[in-house]
């Protein structure tokens, strides 16, 4: 039985485009974050307020993230995701994915956000160097991490020593 | 040998061994026991520990598809020589990073269900990962060979067979150091005791070592080889007392006997001057007898008218003493032929013997009724000439001096007493006087009077000498008046 679905799993993402894959991947490491940073607890004044994750700008996912967090929890907190189109939408927040369409806008999107304990990720190039906190780098049919530590560090967000083995740490250019 | 002859060294130290030997062996015993049965769950344990932290350090790598991390995490075991291969699996169970101590090892294609168990020769596993209680991130396969646990058993059952050994040796040399206190004062004891024995040396005495048991025992010991040397001592004393005393006596007893020797040779010498003197002078003496009966009677015949009443009762009792004279010196006579003639020792019947005597008296003396009692069957060894005399004179003694009884009884008969055969012949007449009864036998001696019974004094003389030839002896009992008893054996 497990090897069927295991089958018909690998199948499906056959079946997919990369692309669609990819985002797969991408947002199954959205919902992973959760479990390695640790936000402020100005921000949980509730340890069951749900955590949300937003999207800014094109949502890439489609239904994908909303089924992955669907029933999971972190600790007591459940998740719930939400769309934004402009970053002044955003209030209670704690994670907020960049989408490609924003490229453009990261610099005032990061400024708008700036000292809020937000953890911001993204797809685009240079993101940790203009002060994103995760990027999402493309190598070889790999999602690779690239961690902008301080920028996280900034608004008093944890990151777990074990997420940044498996990533990239890099030092914001400095200006 | 038998285990009760060993000597006492040899036991001591045997008991001090088997003693530590088997605390030691029961020790080790329940140490490797107890290692062989928790063995398995200290492997489980082991390995699930291991597990959990190789799954605690894997979860990033694994939520975030970093493989090289995560084969980096797996890396890390090849310092581990037991550990056989281990394999991460995604969620989808796939699988995600791999570790191969032999690359032929083989690693599950999809993971099983949560768990441990022995397998093969192996202990393998599959733990979950997840950071802390959250979503689960992945699988984690490990698989390790179960040397590690049997290298620790062999190893600890080494140890414990070098501490055995070890320890072994260590208690036989304490056991034979020590052993010796308690030994060493038996042992010497022993050695005493057998030096005693073998050379009868009474002097010596035992060492005392210590206070104890032992030495109340050696102690005792000593004083017993005193005891027993001091009445060594007395004994001996005694001996040679003894022999002086043993040697004195047989001095006297020799001395006496050799007074007897010759007293006995003076009376046999005296005894047969006698006899010869005896019978030369009863011969001697008879012819003037028959000279003075014979003359008396030509007288008496021839010349009986001149001689007148008083003359003829003059001659008259002449020759009634002369005839007195003659049976004193036949009874003389007798007694020395007894002395000289031949002795036959054959069976003789007395008690006929005795009725034939009692015929003759009776038909010499019709008018006096006696009442002869003799025993039937008597019968003794010895010379029937002389005992026919010894009974004759006896029984004719008891005729006589009945003579005064209203009913004169004379018996012949035997008793046994003290183991021999003693003969009597009783009567009840006049009797004697205890006081004389040394005299009753010697010659010429008479207790009674011519004028109370008549007789020469010389039959119990002869009865004696009789007697004494056949080795027996002969005596007399009787009260005045209440009759006689003579007692006699052969």
């Amino acid at each position: 039985m497990a090897f069927l679905i295991t089958v018909l799993a690998s199948a499906q993402l056959l079946v997919q485009t990369p692309r669609a894959s990819e985002h797969h991947v991408k947002a199954v490491f959205l919902f992973n974050f959760a479990q390695f940073v640790e936000w402020p607890a100005a921000n949980t004044q509730d340890m069951r307020a749900p955590l949300i994750i937003g999207i800014l700008g094109d949502d890439p996912f489609g239904s994908i993230l909303d089924e992955i967090v669907r029933g999971e929890r972190i600790g007591a907190r459940p998740f719930e995701v939400r769309r934004y189109r402009q970053v002044a939408d955003i209030e209670a927040c704690n994670l907020v994915f960049i989408s490609r369409s924003e490229v453009a806008r990261i610099p005032q999107i990061l400024e708008a956000l700036r000292n809020r304990p937000i953890l911001t990720v993204s797809e685009g190039n240079d993101f940790a160097k203009q002060g994103g906190m995760i990027q999402f780098v493309n190598d070889k049919n790999r999602i690779r991490l690239r961690v902008n530590l301080e920028a996280a560090q900034a608004v008093n967000l944890t990151i777990s020593s074990k997420l940044l083995r498996v990533a990239e740490i890099v030092r914001p250019a400095r200006r | 040998m038998a285990l009760r002859d060993w000597p006492i060294k040899r036991k001591l130290t045997a008991l001090l061994l088997l003693t530590s030997g088997l605390v030691l062996l029961l020790t080790s015993a329940a140490f490797v026991t107890y290692q062989v049965v928790t063995f398995r769950q200290t492997m489980r344990d082991n390995l699930s520990t291991r597990a959990r932290l190789l799954a605690a350090n894997s979860t990033a790598s694994l939520a975030f598809a970093n493989d090289a991390d995560a084969t980096e995490v797996l890396s890390a075991l090849k310092s581990d020589p037991h550990m056989v291969a281990a394999a991460l699996y995604d969620q989808n169970g796939h699988v995600f990073a791999t570790y191969r101590a032999d690359p032929a090892a083989d690693i599950p294609a999809t993971p099983q269900p949560d768990g441990y168990r022995f397998e093969r020769g192996r202990l393998i596993g599959f733990a979950p990962v997840a950071q802390q209680e959250n979503a689960r991130l992945g699988t984690l396969y490990l698989a390790s060979d179960t040397e590690a646990v049997s290298d620790a058993l062999r190893l600890s059952g080494i140890i414990a067979l070098a501490v055995l050994a070890i320890a072994l040796l260590a208690a036989y040399a304490l056991a034979a150091a020590l052993q010796g206190r308690i030994s060493a004062p038996v042992l010497v004891l022993a050695q005493t005791a057998a030096a005693v024995s073998e050379h009868q040396d009474y002097s010596v005495r035992a060492p005392k070592l210590g206070d104890d048991e032992l030495g109340k025992l050696t102690d005792a010991f000593n004083q017993m080889l005193g005891r027993i040397e001091e009445q060594k001592q007395e004994l001996q004393q005694y001996a040679t007392e003894l022999e002086q005393r043993v040697a004195e006596r047989t001095r006297e007893l020799e001395q006496s006997n050799e007074a007897l020797r010759r007293n006995a040779a003076e009376l046999a010498a005296s005894n047969d001057e006698l006899d010869a003197f005896a019978y030369s002078v009863s011969h001697d003496l008879r012819a003037p007898l028959r000279s003075i009966d014979g003359f008396s009677q030509v007288l008496l015949e021839d010349f009986a008218a001149q001689l007148g009443d008083a003359g003829r009762d003059s001659l008259q009792r002449v020759r009634a003493a002369s005839q007195r004279m003659a049976t004193l010196i036949d009874d003389l006579l007798k007694l020395a032929r007894v002395a000289r003639a031949e002795f036959r020792i054959e069976r003789v019947d007395l008690s006929t013997l005795a009725r034939e005597i009692v015929s003759d008296i009776q038909r010499a003396t019709p008018d006096r009724h006696v009442d002869f009692a003799i025993t039937p069957g008597l019968e003794a060894q010895g010379d029937s000439r002389l005992l026919r005399v010894v009974l004759d004179n006896l029984l004719r003694n008891g005729w006589k001096y009945t003579g005064r009884q209203l009913a004169p009884r004379v018996e012949f008969t035997a008793e046994d007493k003290n183991g021999g055969r003693v003969f009597l012949i009783r009567d009840n007449g006049a009797g004697f006087d205890m006081q004389y009864v040394d005299k009753l036998f010697g010659v010429f001696q008479r207790l009674h009077s011519a004028a109370e019974f008549e007789g020469t004094g010389v039959g119990l003389a002869t009865v004696r000498r009789i007697i004494s030839r056949h080795g027996g002896r002969i005596w007399a009992e009787s009260a005045v008046d209440q009759g006689a008893t003579f007692y006699f054996t052969l």
